[in-house]
């Protein structure tokens, strides 16, 4: 085979592969996050459209199972990451739920409920969820909704640095967080560095307040 | 390789045109849709969770 060919070849594979290469990072980068944002709308039209289904006709009396599995239970609001910011929470951790939304660890507590309710969520792609984690401070508000009432959570500690197998931060009284006693706390944690997956960041809080939602939002969400 | 692809399409240089663009367009989506799923949780974004690892 002449050289000629065989430089050719390789010199088109290399661009092959580096279009490939290109096309890859849009993919993670851009498109990842286009998905997830059309993903997460739908997930709150969902949510949205069930409450009003269930508000229609009257519920049966509350029951306190766990959630269903992969499916969206609650909205998120955080007003420090902006007014819009808002976003689906479903139950479970793994890599396909995490696509859709927040994610609930199971075997924590129920929001609003005694015991540490803990939410997952992506730093970087699938729509940058939590890309200015670092930004939240102790007071911050941290909003929830399940259709039935508002929850508001205060933020009390963090942003804390620690390592992924540090599973003592989601425990009913989280390690460091200084909590002493058991309450009704939550805890939100990611990933950092933003593109590694190095440690975690956490912030925990606890239960500030709650109100029905016929009853208007909660002051933290007014402006 | 991208030489031996054009002298195996059919038709005339038009045509030729017509379906590489075709291709192409057929590959970026295998890779959208297929490919690149696949690949992107072996990356380090998704570890957001303090327990599975």
């Amino acid at each position: 085979m002449p050289v000629r060919v065989i430089v050719r070849t390789l010199s088109e594979l290399s661009l092959t592969a580096g279009i490939v290469m290109v096309l890859f990072v849009t993919y993670v980068l851009f498109w990842t996050g286009v998905r997830a944002d059309g993903v997460m709308d739908d997930q709150i039209d969902a949510l949205r459209h069930h409450w009003a289904l269930q508000s229609a006709q009257p519920a049966p009396s509350p029951r306190p199972t766990a959630y269903p599995a992969g499916e969206p239970f609650a909205i998120m609001y955080i007003p420090r990451l902006g007014s819009t910011w808002n976003k689906p929470v479903l139950q479970g951790t793994d890599t396909g739920t995490l696509k859709k939304g927040l994610g609930h660890y199971p075997g924590t507590a129920r929001l609003g409920q005694p015991g540490n309710f803990s939410v997952a969520g992506h730093r970087r792609t699938y729509g940058d969820p939590f890309k200015d984690f670092p930004r939240l401070r102790p007071g911050d508000a941290v909003v929830l909704t399940d259709g039935a009432r508002w929850y508001t959570y205060r933020i009390d500690k963090g942003p804390y640095k620690t390592v992924p197998t540090d599973v003592a931060v989601i425990d009913p009284v989280p390690r460091a967080s200084g909590y002493t006693r058991p309450g009704r706390y939550f805890t939100l944690t990611t990933c950092d560095p933003e593109w590694g997956h190095s440690h975690r960041l956490v912030v925990w809080g606890h239960l500030d307040s709650t109100r029905p939602v016929d009853t208007g939002q909660p002051e933290a969400l007014r402006r | 390789m991208y030489g031996w692809i054009w002298r195996h399409l059919p038709g005339n240089a038009w045509v030729k045109a017509l379906l590489s663009l075709l291709l192409a367009l057929a590959l970026v989506y295998v890779l959208f849709q297929y490919v690149f799923p696949w690949a992107e949780p072996l990356l380090p974004f998704n570890d957001v969770t303090v327990d599975n690892q």
